[in-house]
């Protein structure tokens, strides 16, 4: 396993009206984040949130090219981030006990914080289709290039992690500096991974490792 | 933190307990224990919101500190308002050097305001000074404001300083607005009532009448020789002297005091300080040996000379003498005083906050439930003893948010 500090490259926040991240996506142009009671745009150049939408957002945000996801409570959301408006709604795997939401290969992958371990699921029905272990409490999940990374953080600790999908194997580990956690966590598709930082109301940029973007072997 | 978890701590955030209940009722995970904890505490059931916390506490791994930190902050304050003193001291100062050291400053915030609450509760207000000019309130967040300000008007008004006070209840009454919460204003309210109401009488060879703490306060600074029965001491402007261990000295000094600018017949002083029923020669003795000794205490103060029919007081300094006695006045004042805050007292935390043995406080509330001036309910160790409410020291629970990874 690889392992070194985390880079920060740029830090976002915290923002008027939000006291957490408790989610974050990346939709090509904005990154989304959930901070409670809404789901906010940032522009990751100008550092400022440009829209807003009204809606229960508790835990992980994932888009899938064209909707976004939000856990809320104990069930995700489907949402147009055009009208704002739920499209669908199905029961999240962990029974509310959901930490961290993720799009790739037409599956939801669902972070499950103290069961330390990612559903992949049927994003129509919400159907578990399989289950990784890891070792850590999880919270938020993210693909990349054919790369299954994760955030973790108990208590102290926190870090960002490129698992095995076939076998829950940690692969590589970023650590965060102590004091930063992560809540939430997603790819910009480059070199770069957005991370929710929980109660701080922050949301940090940090590189991704030069090396293995070549697909997911070990 | 999960998403249940986060909606619940949002619910509860806002006030909403049973919002709170209703997401993690079922749930047995740490978070989850200790926010149905707070939860109860919020809802008055203190005896199961404690057994949550403690659980909760328990339940949080290793790599938690300041998961479990938190618990024990709210564990702390759930015994405070309980009036559980009982409780360790040492393990809240602990688990707020864990919050400093985590960065928390909030939740630190709070813990050491639950150190200072109990130090003003059981009378330890130079403690309570010095911790104060530890802290630096102005960049928590309202409630926790709000909270502190209570504390230092506490502390103002136990060293009857009103217009300290009067401030203190002004921002903490401005704070509990900016926090929006009804429950904190009310709280403010209830501990501005003390400036209102009177807290103790003046007895003189003018009047008889209740005071104000504003007035006993002036009462103090004007230059009075005033024998204070409250606290058992001889003062004026210029000097105190404690009689506090001295008994049969004091009730002589507030007889000669009460009895001023006339004498007072010996048979009258030995009957108020022996209990003597008849003055024999022996009482008449013990009286002079008493009375040199008081003279010499109040050598500063006033002096104590023989009369033909007993004895007289006159003041050094002082134009005047009044006597500064107790609401309610009989034995066992003191048991008394620390019931007068309306809450339900065990007898072992009043014996801690008294500083006498647990027998003597058993007996003092044994005899003041027999005059109906306590009452008590409960059995065994979890009995408790309450006097009808007065105005008192506030009873605000603020408990912190014990999740973790936040």
């Amino acid at each position: 396993m690889k392992k070194s500090a985390a880079t920060i490259i740029r830090e976002y926040g915290p923002f008027p009206g939000a006291e957490r991240v408790n989610g974050v996506t990346f939709d090509g142009e904005h990154v989304w984040f959930a901070s409670g009671d809404r789901l906010n745009a940032l522009d990751p150049a100008s550092g400022e949130v440009v829209r807003s939408i009204e809606v229960a957002s508790h835990a992980g945000t994932a888009f899938d090219g064209e909707f976004l996801y939000q856990i809320a409570e104990d069930v995700i959301h489907k949402i147009d981030p055009k009208t704002g408006h739920i499209l669908s709604t199905i029961p999240a795997p962990g029974n509310g006990g959901d930490s961290g939401l993720a799009w790739a290969e037409g599956s939801l992958w669902v972070g499950q914080h103290r069961g330390r371990r990612i559903h992949q699921i049927d994003p129509e029905t919400g159907k578990i289709l399989r289950t990784i272990e890891s070792n850590r409490v999880v919270t938020g999940v993210t693909w990349v290039d054919g790369q299954l990374w994760h955030g973790t953080w108990e208590g102290d600790d926190s870090d960002v992690r490129r698992i095995d999908p076939e076998t829950g194997e940690v692969l590589e580990r970023l650590d965060m500096p102590e004091g930063t956690g992560v809540s939430g966590l997603e790819s910009d598709g480059g070199d770069c991974f957005f991370c929710g930082g929980g109660g701080s109301g922050k949301i940090r940029a940090i590189s991704r490792p030069a090396q293995g973007k070549e697909g997911k072997g070990k | 933190m999960d998403s249940l978890i986060t909606a619940a701590a949002r619910a509860l955030a806002v006030g909403d307990a049973l919002g709170a209940l209703k997401r993690v009722a079922l749930r047995d995970d740490a978070p989850a224990l200790a926010l149905r904890g707070i939860a109860m505490a919020q809802l008055g059931d203190l005896v199961r919101a404690k057994a949550l916390l403690k659980s909760a506490a328990r339940a949080f791994g290793p790599r938690e500190a300041m998961a479990r930190a938190r618990c024990v902050v709210a564990e702390a304050e759930i015994a405070l308002v309980s009036r559980d003193l009982t409780w360790p001291p040492k393990a809240l100062e602990a688990a707020r050097k864990v919050l400093e050291a985590h960065g928390d400053r909030v939740n630190a915030a709070h813990a050491r305001n639950v150190e200072l609450r109990r130090l003003v509760l059981i009378g330890r207000l130079d403690e309570a000074e010095r911790a104060l000019e530890t802290l630096d309130p102005t960049p928590l967040p309202p409630a926790a404001r709000a909270a502190h300000e209570l504390v230092v008007a506490g502390i103002a008004i136990r060293r009857l300083q009103t217009k300290a006070a009067h401030e203190a209840l002004d921002r903490a009454r401005q704070a509990a607005r900016e926090a929006g919460m009804p429950v904190l204003t009310a709280e403010v309210e209830n501990a501005a009532h003390v400036l209102s109401a009177p807290v103790a009488r003046l007895i003189s060879r003018w009047r008889e009448s209740p005071l104000l703490l504003e007035e006993v306060e002036e009462l103090l600074g004007s230059g009075t020789l005033v024998v204070d029965a409250c606290r058992h001491v001889v003062r004026d402007d210029q000097l105190s002297v404690s009689l506090a261990t001295r008994p049969v000295l004091f009730t002589l000094a507030r007889t000669l005091a009460e009895a001023w600018p006339a004498d007072v017949a010996r048979g009258t002083l030995i009957a108020r300080a022996f209990r003597g029923k008849h003055a024999d020669e022996s009482h008449r003795a013990r009286l002079r040996v008493e009375i040199g000794r008081l003279r010499a205490e109040l050598r500063g103060l006033a002096e104590v000379s023989a009369t033909k029919r007993g004895f007289a007081l006159s003041p050094r300094r002082a134009g005047e003498i009044a006597v500064l006695a107790p609401l309610v006045e009989g034995q066992h004042g003191a048991v008394l005083a620390f019931l007068a805050d309306g809450e339900a007292w065990s007898s072992s935390a009043l014996a801690i906050a008294l500083g006498a043995s647990p027998r003597t406080v058993q007996r003092a509330l044994d005899s003041l439930a027999g005059e109906g001036k306590v009452q008590s309910f409960g059995r065994g160790r979890a009995r408790r003893w309450m006097s009808p409410p007065l105005p008192g020291f506030p009873t605000i629970l603020l408990l912190p948010g014990p999740l973790p990874s936040d």
